[in-house]
């Protein structure tokens, strides 16, 4: 059973379109979903819970309805919003025991989860004070912790990083991959910072504006090419024309020289190249084309090309 | 089926978080615990003491008239009826407004200002469920207001007497009554401060709009009935939601209205207040959940 599909889902706001005939099939797993701001990552998150009503198309999530069968859907699965959600008058273990309760759990196992979940995201004696004097950092925990207090089969979190300050972002990306990896809960989550999605995510979603890019393990995306970049001292030029003599799909750039690769990097005929010019070796390190790269606007003398023709 | 025992493996690495195996109990069980929660958190419970001292100090209010009644009988004389059922709403009709207008925007629109109503809407209750199940904690709490102090007074009372069984057969026909009106007036109140809370995420706007309407509403009502005779006391007074519901209770308890206000001058069929009443509710629920159908989540 597909974790999540949508077929032909829209969604506009008055005359932009938001959301435009999406068909999408994905199997459980931790699903990155990347977009510049405005792609529709949130638009999408929120008409699968039901937040949001489309204009046409439907969705299943876990294989409910979305349409018909939110509030039993609803029952498994876990959402931490973009924006702020939380009261700042009651304590953290008050709140995530009502929300526990509003996901249907029975009091006294709302009590025990919440004490759980807390620990989980690592919030320990300040979960009894009143939210308003947490910081942006215990309050992104908070918000993860009421989207995980009823042990949902899906998360879906809304650039949960949003706000924190580097350390923090650390914490919460790391947070949110032992959760997918550890306890097997699917995992979709929506962010404009690739870097993050490369962190924690296996598949990757790509939406713009409104529209599916493309959507793949994140394997597949990251190892589309093998390029070798080496940076020498001076005499590229030369060793450039050395390794090209000897079959290999070089290009020059700058100081560095990109060896494309297509059967295992050859780093013993670049090292005794190199040795024997005496152009003095920098670095030497393995590519991958970043997940950037997908939103670089191509252009005709892309220096990637000759070698992405080398490595498939 | 290996996620399952994926996940039982985790257990052994982090005792932090455990997977849930125990009773989801579904909608019917969130819209009550959201109802209970709501009703709380209306006297402040579970919350900083100051939330609580307003709520708290209106509700003990109300009972104050009660009270004197009841002393006053012990003390002097059980010949003096200082108040009647049918009588006691008017002299806590400020403290029910009062009420109103400081629980239902600390109900419906603190949600809006926090944005909590995404974390509940993406829950197991829609958002007609959430609407009623606020609404009804606005109502039982109100219920409190109305029904206690009746409740006080007709017990005191029967207490007070040299035999309850015979307080109890001779005012049997009291009981039904004040049940009705206490639920008619909780409820009509109620959800006027609700369906105006609701449209405004700033709490002291919604407590503003809301003692504005129960203050001026009865003022014109009364300017308009009492320069323009019968006429225009019909149209004023059902737009007066205090003046109905006087109007309906007097009609329940089948008493005279008090000479020369509106009520009197308007001298309408006692069951047109109680359409009245039910057109109140109607109307209030409507635009109550068609808020909810389209407030943003």
């Amino acid at each position: 059973m597909p974790l999540l599909e949508t077929r032909a889902l829209s969604k506009r706001y008055g005359t932009v379109k938001a959301l435009d005939s999406l068909t999408l099939e994905l199997e459980p797993g931790i699903i990155g979903l990347v977009g510049a701001n405005g792609a529709g990552k949130s638009t999408l998150l929120k008409l699968l819970l039901g937040l949001l009503e489309p204009d046409g198309g439907a969705a299943t999530l876990l294989g409910y309805d979305v349409a018909t069968q939110g509030p039993e859907l609803r029952q498994f699965v876990g959402y931490m919003p973009e924006h702020d959600c939380l009261p700042g008058d009651v304590s953290a273990t008050e709140f995530v025991a009502h929300m526990a309760r509003m996901s249907g759990l029975p009091r006294a196992a709302a009590r025990e989860r919440t004490a759980e979940t807390l620990r989980h995201v690592g919030l320990f004696e300040e979960r009894y004070r009143e939210i308003r004097g947490y910081s942006t950092g215990m309050k992104q925990r908070v918000k993860l912790a009421q989207a995980l207090v009823h042990d949902p089969r899906l998360l879906l979190l809304d650039e949960p990083t949003n706000g924190l300050d580097p350390a923090g972002r650390d914490d919460m990306l790391d947070l949110v991959r032992r959760t997918g990896k550890e306890f097997g809960i699917a995992i979709v989550m929506a962010s404009h910072l690739l870097g993050e999605i490369e962190r924690v995510c296996e598949y990757l979603v790509v939406i713009d504006a409104g529209e599916l890019l493309r959507s793949g393990p994140i394997t597949g995306f990251t190892e589309r090419t093998q390029v070798l970049a080496v940076e020498v001292e001076s005499g590229a030029p030369a060793l450039v024309e050395r390794l090209r003599g000897a079959g290999l799909i070089v290009k020059e750039e700058g100081r560095l020289v990109l060896v494309g690769t297509a059967e295992g990097p050859p780093y013993d005929l670049i090292r005794d190249t190199v040795a024997d010019l005496g152009v003095g070796l920098v670095r030497m390190e393995q590519r991958r084309q970043a997940l950037e790269d997908l939103f670089r606007p191509a252009t005709p003398d892309d220096s990637m090309e000759e070698a992405d023709v080398a490595a498939v | 089926m290996s996620q399952q025992s994926d996940r039982v493996a985790g257990n052994i690495y982090d005792l932090g978080y455990r997977t849930y195996d125990g009773a989801r109990l579904g909608r019917p069980y969130a819209i009550q615990s959201l109802f209970t929660y709501s009703l709380r958190s209306a006297f402040g419970l579970g919350r900083r003491t100051s939330s609580k001292i307003i709520p708290v100090a209106l509700a003990l209010l109300v009972f104050v008239p009660a009270a004197i009644a009841l002393g006053v009988a012990a003390l002097v004389s059980d010949e003096v009826e200082l108040w009647s059922h049918h009588g006691y709403y008017g002299a806590i009709a400020i403290v029910l407004m009062l009420f109103a207008a400081a629980v239902s925007p600390e109900m419906v629109s603190r949600d809006q200002r926090t944005r909590t109503l995404s974390l509940y809407f993406s829950r197991s209750l829609n958002r007609r469920d959430y609407a009623a199940a606020k609404s009804l904690a606005v109502i039982a709490a109100m219920l409190v207001l109305t029904l206690g102090p009746q409740t006080l007074l007709f017990v005191g009372r029967a207490l007070a007497t040299d035999s309850v069984p015979d307080y109890l057969s001779d005012n049997a026909g009291d009981i039904l009554p004040i049940i009705v009106t206490a639920l008619a007036l909780s409820s009509v109140i109620g959800l006027i401060g609700v369906a105006i809370a609701a449209h405004t995420s700033r709490r002291s706007y919604g407590t503003v709009a809301i003692l504005a309407v129960f203050l001026l509403a009865p003022l014109i009502a009364g300017i308009i009935a009492e320069t323009s005779g019968t006429t225009g006391a019909r149209i004023a007074t059902p737009l007066s939601p205090l003046d109905v519901a006087q109007g309906f209770t007097y009609w329940v308890f089948d008493e005279r209205l008090p000479d020369g206000e509106a009520l009197d001058i308007a001298n309408l069929q006692g069951w047109v207040w109680g359409a009245l009443v039910l057109a109140y509710l109607g109307v209030l629920g409507a635009i109550i959940l068609r808020r909810y159908e389209r407030i943003p989540a």
